[in-house]
């Protein structure tokens, strides 16, 4: 899989984790369209996070045919259709499965961190 | 991965063109957002409306993501490598109508004849299990011919069901001709008359009322009958209510009542018993079935009229049905005498019911196949010729890390759209020349009428389509994969030209389409040499102008109506003659006779005498066929029942029976010596009546007023076109009796054309094939050589400088394509020797390997094949030497 483009040298979203981002944002914020979502991951990771907004929306059909979202079709605030996300109950589950795999790979990666000389 | 997701992802193929079109919408609302927000940032527009795109990122390359996540990733890839593959091939029109084409030719052929053989041969009898069915005809014990099979009488067939363990049940028939009296006037019908298991035994269901009971086939019983599916929509409309209705029917007494109606497309079961009679249709569909069970009298029960159709019990093969069968037929012959001589030889029902399809279409098959393999040839020269032409981009392809496999991929993706399309097309000729066949087919190959295209023939053509990509394709393919890009780089101009390896190449290609060719080539001619043949075979009578019907007296006193309908009709203006005939040549009609005749030597029992064909005509029918009297007299109108029998023989005859003396005055017994013997009055010229490649063998005429027919046929040689006169001489027989059946109007002519059916089909299509396939390998021959002057111009043209004449070079060229011929010919005639044995029950007067048609279409091929070499050749002699020399 080549989501990751290593010729733009910049510090993207490391694989995989950017579902996660967007399952979170979704629980966080109920229904939001591509644009907001996007924003909102940039606001709350400040400048630590360098994402190109395009990349919400292969992770965004990914995801809806996973059944973990689900779009409807709404009007943006400059009057254009547009997909509104929002997370569905499969999805709620798949954040708890990911949010808890993530906490045991940083909790296993800080015990090994800490134990070290 | 989620099974929602994956199915989800394969969805999206289909749904690509939405999914696009969404995502350019979420796409554009993003930007107008990112914008305005830039815009309340306090941005310029046109700074705000690039900082969006900015935040943005790569479209296309957003895009192409979009598409790799949400799909399943080799279907993607082969999507677009199909895309790839039409935007290339869509350069080169021309190239791409050829090749397809040419393929379409080739898998239309194989595809027409396959769903003849679907049709014909791989649709089972519909019976159920029908690999469980089997036929039991009689064979005489001394091993000899029947002229007619003899059927079974019931105490045997009853004995078989009651003793053969090999045999779960047992269904005797009969096969009956009858007419109708409907309101609107009596229309004939072919049935059956079958025991109440029958239904059982084939496992058929009526689709409408019930089958036979018991109890139906009682002599008591109200009488009743199932009609078929086409009889019931034909004369019934449809009519749901059909139920309990009554018909009458011509030879019955007493109204029948209907009780069912069975599914379309039940045909008859042979019965060899009836094969000579005149409306005897093996293929039909049965219109009437009625029912018969055995009554205990004791003549009823010996008479020999059923034939016998029966399932075997699980696990019991034919073989061990005809061992049985045999030792039980053995031991009724020694209790009852009247059972000697026949031996019961038992057929599966599948094999009886394919061997005639098998006899035309498996040959037909193999003739189809070779011009598909011709056309692959075509093909694959074509795209080896077509790589050669793009090596420099094959090469740069490489170069730029393309990688052999891509080029691989790509290459033999467009040989596989061009064999798609070739597929595809060649499916549709196939559903058209299936049409074809079927108009031009007549009686050629039974039940045709039967035959349908549709999806079973498309995916037969893709199939072929696929195998044939793999014929023409792989190799080219390979040899693109194959290139080193350092060699085809360094050379300057574009390659047209071809390296030795590929030339030889396409020269073995060639040659083996050549011997290919030259073996359709040498069936076709093998099949036009026995139709010239027997159209110079004298037949003894002539068929021209006459017309026939085939025409039954329903309700009326036969004698009187046959008497004043023949003098009603030959009053007619046009008309020059007209007889009554039952035995029309080449209709197969005939009565078998047991016939003791003065002189010979008495049969041990009547089932040893010998066998004759015995026909029924009026006076003058020999004289309006053309066949002469060679002694004696013809009948007149007062041999009838009144007079003494009376008999005409033909030369045969008195050439076996009477040779050196004289046959006139001398007598025949037909219905055993304890009968009034027919006194010969005349010899008749020999006739081919029965088939035009069997020389006449000994025939007996009987007068029509002696011997009268239900149906028979009226003969009619007119002053003009014969077709013309048919409604004037139907009212005339309606006007003697309005519900006289006049069926099957057709001139003796198309009869004649009739016996020969499957001859001429399996000619035409050979024909057509060769055609085809000759002018294939002619493109290929010229291509071939084409491509050889161009890869020789440098040496043909020192050649020209050093001094070589035009006729040199010409010669140069023409013995290079010569060559090349005949290195296929010999090839070619090896192999007709080899194929053309499978066409020997079609030929007549002509062995398969008959050295005169291999060297006469061996002759033809290489004339046309040099024309093909000569525009080449012509060429070379063009090439102007300085100017070649300098530009290389």
């Amino acid at each position: 899989m080549s989501n990751v483009d290593m010729s733009k040298q910049r510090n993207e979203v490391p694989y995989g984790t950017l579902d996660l981002l967007v399952l979170k944002t979704l629980e966080t914020m109920g229904t939001m369209n591509g644009y907001r979502i996007a924003r909102r991951i940039e606001q709350v990771s400040g400048d630590a996070l360098k994402l190109s907004q395009g990349a919400i929306y292969p992770a965004l059909i990914r995801l809806e045919q996973e059944g973990w979202i689900r779009a409807e079709w709404g009007l943006s605030e400059t009057n254009r259709k547009v997909k509104f996300y929002s997370l569905t109950k499969a999805g709620g589950k798949q954040l708890a499965a990911e949010v808890r795999k993530w906490e045991e790979a940083n909790a296993l990666v800080a015990r090994f961190l800490e134990a070290a000389p | 991965m989620s099974w929602r997701g994956r199915i989800e992802r394969v969805l999206a193929h289909v749904r690509r063109r939405r999914l696009d079109q969404d995502l350019e919408a979420e796409l554009e609302a993003h930007l107008e957002m990112a914008e305005l927000d830039a815009r309340a940032s306090g941005l310029p527009a046109e700074e705000a409306r690039w900082a969006a795109r900015q935040r943005f990122g790569g479209i296309e390359q957003m895009k192409e993501e979009h598409r790799d996540r949400r799909s399943v990733q080799w279907i993607e890839t082969a999507a677009r490598d199909f895309r790839i593959a039409a935007r290339t091939l869509a350069r080169t029109p021309g190239f791409v109508a050829v090749t397809v084409l040419t393929l379409a030719i080739g898998i239309g052929a194989t595809a027409a004849v396959f769903s003849l053989i679907r049709g014909v041969l791989l649709t089972p009898p519909p019976y159920r299990e029908a690999a469980r069915l089997v036929l039991i005809p009689s064979a005489r014990t001394d091993g000899q011919q029947q002229e007619r099979a003899r059927p079974w009488a019931a105490a045997q067939w009853l004995e078989w069901q009651r003793s053969a363990q090999s045999i779960q049940s047992i269904a005797a028939y009969r096969w009956v001709f009858d007419f109708l009296i409907l309101p609107d006037g009596a229309e004939s019908f072919q049935g059956m008359v079958v025991t109440p298991e029958y239904f059982a035994v084939a496992g058929i269901e009526p689709m409408l009322g019930r089958k036979f009971a018991a109890s139906d086939a009682s002599p008591s019983a109200t009488p009743v009958v199932l009609i078929g599916y086409q009889l019931w929509q034909r004369r019934f409309g449809g009519d749901p209510n059909i139920l309990g209705q009554t018909v009458r029917i011509n030879r019955q007494k007493a109204p029948v009542q209907i009780i069912g109606v069975m599914p379309p497309g039940v045909r008859f079961l042979p019965a060899p018993d009836v094969a000579q009679e005149p409306n005897y249709d093996e293929n039909g569909l049965v219109d009437i079935w009625a029912p018969y069970a055995p009554s205990s009298e004791a003549e009823e029960l010996k008479r020999p009229r059923w034939n016998i159709v029966a399932r075997l019990a699980p696990g019991f093969q034919a073989a061990q049905a005809q061992a049985e069968l045999t030792l039980l037929t053995e031991q009724q012959a020694q209790t009852n005498p009247d059972f000697a001589g026949f031996t019961p030889n038992v057929q599966s029902l599948t094999s009886e019911y394919n061997r005639d399809g098998e006899r035309i279409l498996l040959p037909l098959f193999g003739a189809a196949a070779l011009v598909l393999l011709i056309a692959c040839g075509n093909v694959a020269a074509l795209l080896l010729l077509r790589g050669l032409g793009r090596q420099r981009e094959y090469a740069v392809r490489a170069a730029l890390g393309g990688g052999r496999a891509g080029l691989f991929r790509q290459a033999s993706t467009e040989c596989l759209v061009l064999a798609l399309a070739g597929g595809t097309l060649g499916a549709g000729l196939a559903f058209g020349a299936v049409r074809t066949f079927q108009l031009i087919g007549g009686h050629a190959v039974p039940r045709l009428d039967a035959v349908t295209t549709g999806w079973p023939v498309l995916l037969f053509g893709l199939g072929l389509a696929l195998l044939a990509a793999l014929l023409a394709g792989l190799f080219p393919a390979w040899r693109a994969s194959r290139l080193d890009p350092n060699e085809v780089l360094k050379g300057a101009g574009p390659k047209a030209t071809a390296g030795r390896g590929e030339r030889r190449l396409l020269r073995g290609v060639t040659m083996a389409q050549t011997a290919l060719t030259l073996v359709l080539l040498a069936g076709a001619g093998l099949l036009i040499r026995t139709m010239l043949n027997i159209a110079h075979t004298a037949s003894g009578y002539d068929t021209a102008r006459i017309l026939t019907m085939s025409v039954t007296s329903v309700q009326m006193k036969a004698d009187d109506f046959h008497r004043s309908s023949l003098a009603r009709v030959q009053a007619l203006p046009g008309v020059e003659q007209a007889a009554y005939a039952w035995g029309v040549p080449l209709t197969g009609n005939n009565w078998p006779m047991r016939v003791i005749i003065e002189g010979q030597p008495l049969p041990a029992s009547a089932k040893e005498a010998t066998e004759l064909p015995l026909r029924s005509i009026t006076p003058g029918y020999f004289a309006m066929l053309g066949l002469p009297l060679v002694e004696g007299r013809d009948f007149r109108s007062n041999d009838d029942g009144q007079a003494p029998p009376v008999a005409i023989v033909n030369q045969a005859f008195t050439d076996r029976y009477f040779p050196g003396t004289a046959a006139l005055g001398k007598r025949i017994w037909m219905n055993g010596p304890d009968k009034p013997a027919n006194t010969i009055v005349g010899v008749v010229a020999n006739g081919r009546t029965d088939d035009l490649t069997l020389h006449a063998a000994p025939e007996i005429y009987g007068s029509f007023w002696q011997y009268s027919a239900y149906s028979k046929h009226l003969l009619i040689r007119t002053k003009t076109e014969p077709l013309a006169m048919a409604s004037a001489v139907r009212s005339a027989l309606r006007a003697v009796n309005p519900n006289a059946a006049v069926e099957h109007i057709q001139t003796l002519d198309q009869i004649r054309d009739d016996s020969l059916a499957s001859r001429t089909f399996a000619m035409r299509l050979l024909i057509g094939f060769a055609g085809v396939g000759c002018l294939l390998t002619l493109v290929g021959i010229y291509g071939v050589l084409s491509l050889s002057v161009a890869s020789r111009r440098h040496e043909i043209a020192i050649r020209t400088a050093v001094g070589a004449g035009r006729g040199e070079i010409r010669s140069l060229i023409l013995s290079d394509g010569l060559r090349l011929i005949a290195g296929g010919l010999a090839a070619g005639l090896a192999g007709a020797l080899a194929f053309s044995r499978v066409l020997r029950s079609f030929l007549y007067e002509v062995e398969p390997n008959d050295p005169g048609t291999l060297i006469a279409v061996a002759v033809l091929f290489v004339g046309v094949a040099l024309l093909a070499c000569w525009a080449p050749a012509r060429r070379a002699t063009r090439i102007e030497p300085m100017k070649t020399l300098r530009w290389e």
